[in-house]
């Protein structure tokens, strides 16, 4: 087994070159991990803010400081100038982002029956403003319905009412239909991040050994020893798919490492499958750049292409759905694309019957596609140059 | 026999890289094929080791006929190629392990195989550096251990010595002479003759892909009618006194350059005599004077009109 010992330890010579595309890999990796775990816990708890405004009014009295109070539930007041322009500011400079102005004789009409307006002004299409708004909404139309069915009801009792009523609160239990699945954004991200790692891995790993034996010197003193050509063949796509099967058990097993909770699901089993045929999909692609290039240095450059620019035009770093169709049909010529199409469809389904699978087996098939012709061009390649 | 060549014909398109060459090699022999650069000798080695195919002809390597699957033949063949073959991935140490554990699959047995190799091209102080790391004569040390670690009972050395330091040079010719004591026949290809004749025991001189002379050093020399070269170092000379020189008894050619005066003879006893009787006659004055027994490069010569390094 001197060759299959050779090429491992050509490889093994190569690893702080390998290591950088691992090391990267892992470390976005691992951020990855902690931005998306806080992302779903926020998304599984909700925690009210409260907004700044600033709140003016020409006049007290039990109302206004009742609607004061209920306010005072989601929002900070902030003391800002009686001035127009000092009020511009506040809003320019989000100070505040929700003004609101209670004029001279508001009560007095209110209580009267009118349909009187506050006054607000508001930074444009600002969530917490419309917050706001519902509140004061509530509060008003709340006062308005005793106004209207409680005959001669004093101020006081009023808002008493009101604000009794406003502080009922009622338990509501969201049913999540996400609730029996498991949470497959991160793994999603993993497996579409690993094309490009592995890639890059492989194609630097095995170019650099069919560089190596591709020697036309190293070639013809093989072909002088008693070893058939055939058994060095043999021992050299032995040791080319040890090293695949190797770098692919790692990377998979990093992810599980990490989201080892979110793992046991069937999934994960398909994210494996994919990542499976991607992996001999590389191995193909690395063999045939192995056979067309002969020189370390171009090695590099080559590398780089055919790692990046699939990965950028296929969805690994941007996701599919925010690049144009155009692009898209680009990248349809990489196996990458069909990896990540796969790994998106794998991490949207929720039942893994035949049905929902069809569009996933047809992009692994479209993959295994690529392997074979992918190697079939080394072969003609590797042919031609045999007999240049 | 331990290598025999018949009628081997190789055609590279319209060229003819060899014409009908046959060849023996014997056991225990140096068989020496020299050539000038282009004359066919790497060619003829690759056949005889079917790394090429030819157009022509027979090849038996211990008397069985050689082919691509010829693996029991392969395993008592070393080979020592013209262009340095080692990885340079590999220590020395690793380099000779490797092609050696190509034909010796016991690791003990191999251990030694590696030491006696690396001690025998005096590579001990290097076992540790990549061939990078290596002069051009150390280099060409490295590949030689590797094509002799396995002891092979053939040894073909092609142009082992090319770009290689004066030192290194020695080191491997005397290891060359070493290996043939030890019981290896050994075939070496060169265009250095003074190598050839310095280690062969026979010798085939090819050109175009033609044998054009074999033999023994002795008997190659013997087919011309040079048989001594005098060579005086003088100034002056006037071309009477250098057709005087020709018409010396047993001279066959006085060629004179300015500075030196060679005066080629057919064999005799009293040669250098009759040039100085010569000299003295004339009233020449000369620094040095020295007699030379013909080269195979004048075999070369006279059997094909160009010099060997042409």
């Amino acid at each position: 087994m001197q060759v299959f010992k050779l090429c491992l330890k050509i490889i093994k010579d190569n690893i702080p070159t390998l290591m950088i595309y691992v090391v990267v890999f892992l470390g976005v990796s691992i951020l990855a991990t902690s931005s998306m775990s806080n992302e779903s816990k926020e998304m599984a708890s909700f925690t009210p803010t409260k907004t700044d405004i600033a709140f003016i009014s020409d006049e007290t009295g039990p109302l206004v400081d009742g609607l004061k109070e209920e306010l005072s539930k989601v929002a900070n007041f902030v003391e800002i100038e009686r001035d127009t322009e000092a009020l511009q500011d506040a809003l320019y400079f989000r100070r505040v982002t929700y003004a609101l102005y209670i004029p001279n004789g508001f009560t007095e009409r209110f209580m009267g029956g009118e349909d009187v307006k506050i006054q607000k002004t508001t930074i444009p299409e600002s969530y917490s403003s419309a917050y706001v708004d519902i509140s004061v909404e509530k509060y008003f139309d709340l006062a308005r319905l005793y106004l209207t069915n409680v005959e001669n009801i004093a101020e006081e009792e009023l808002v008493s009412k009101v604000l009794k009523d406003l502080s009922v609160t009622t338990n509501v239990e969201l049913y999540d239909t996400r609730a029996n699945k498991a949470d497959t954004s991160y793994a999603n991200f993993y497996f579409n991040y690993l094309s490009y790692s592995m890639l890059g891995v492989l194609v630097m790993g095995m170019s650099a050994l069919m560089v190596v034996f591709s020697d036309k010197d190293i070639k013809r003193r093989n072909a002088c020893s008693p070893i058939s050509t055939s058994r060095i063949n043999m021992q050299f796509i032995l040791a080319n798919l040890t090293f695949a099967m190797v770098t692919w058990f790692i990377m998979v097993g990093f992810c599980i490492m990490f989201n080892f909770k979110n793992s046991l699901t069937p999934a994960t089993l398909y994210f494996v499958l994919n990542s499976f045929i991607f992996m001999i999909c590389g191995t193909s692609l690395s063999y045939l750049i192995g056979t067309a290039v002969t020189n370390q240095e171009a090695l590099s450059a080559v590398c780089n292409v055919v790692t990046l620019g699939p990965s950028f035009i296929s969805g690994v770093f941007v996701p599919q759905e925010l690049i144009s169709q155009s692009v898209l049909r680009i990248a349809s010529f990489t196996p990458s694309y069909w990896y990540v199409k796969a790994n998106n469809e794998i991490a949207g389904l929720t039942s893994f019957g035949f049905e929902q699978l069809e569009s996933v087996f047809s992009s692994i098939l479209i993959q295994l596609g690529f392997a074979v012709a992918m190697f079939a061009v080394a072969l003609v390649v590797a042919k031609r140059k045999r007999y240049a | 026999m331990v290598i025999r060549v018949k009628n081997l014909v190789k055609r590279y398109g319209n060229l003819v890289a060899l014409d009908h060459l046959s060849l023996d090699v014997k056991e225990g022999e140096i068989f020496g094929l020299l050539g000038p650069n282009g004359s066919g000798k790497t060619t003829a080695i690759n056949c005889i080791l079917s790394l090429l195919k030819f157009d022509k002809g027979d090849i038996e390597v211990f008397n069985k006929p050689m082919t691509p699957e010829s693996y029991d033949t392969k395993r008592d063949i070393g080979i020592v190629m013209q262009n340095v073959a080692v990885y340079k991935e590999l220590t020395v140490y690793e380099n000779i392990d490797y092609f050696c554990g190509l034909y010796v699959p016991d690791k003990v047995k191999r251990k030694q195989l590696v030491d006696e190799a690396i001690q025998f091209v005096g590579l001990e102080d290097y076992v540790k550096f990549q061939p990078k790391k290596l002069s051009g004569g150390l280099l060409r040390r490295l590949n030689i251990a590797c094509g002799i670690a396995h002891k092979p009972k053939l040894i073909i050395l092609d142009e082992p010595t090319v770009a290689v330091d004066p030192q290194s040079r020695n080191k491997i010719l005397e290891g060359i002479l070493e290996l043939n004591r030890q019981g290896a026949t050994i075939v070496y290809t060169s265009h250095y003759m003074e190598e050839v004749e310095q280690i062969c025991s026979r010798i085939l001189i090819i050109d175009k892909g033609k044998a054009i002379a074999s033999g023994t050093k002795e008997e190659l020399k013997n087919m011309i009618t040079i048989g001594e070269k005098i060579t005086l170092q003088t100034y002056g000379l006037t071309p009477e006194q250098i057709s005087a020189a020709g018409n010396l008894p047993n001279v066959l050619s006085a060629e004179y350059n300015g500075s030196n005066l060679v005066i080629k003879s057919t064999k005799g006893k009293n040669n250098l005599e009759s040039v100085l009787d010569f000299a003295k006659q004339e009233g020449i004055q000369f620094g040095t004077i020295y007699s030379e027994l013909p080269t195979l490069n004048d075999v070369f010569l006279e059997i094909t009109g160009k010099e060997l390094r042409d």
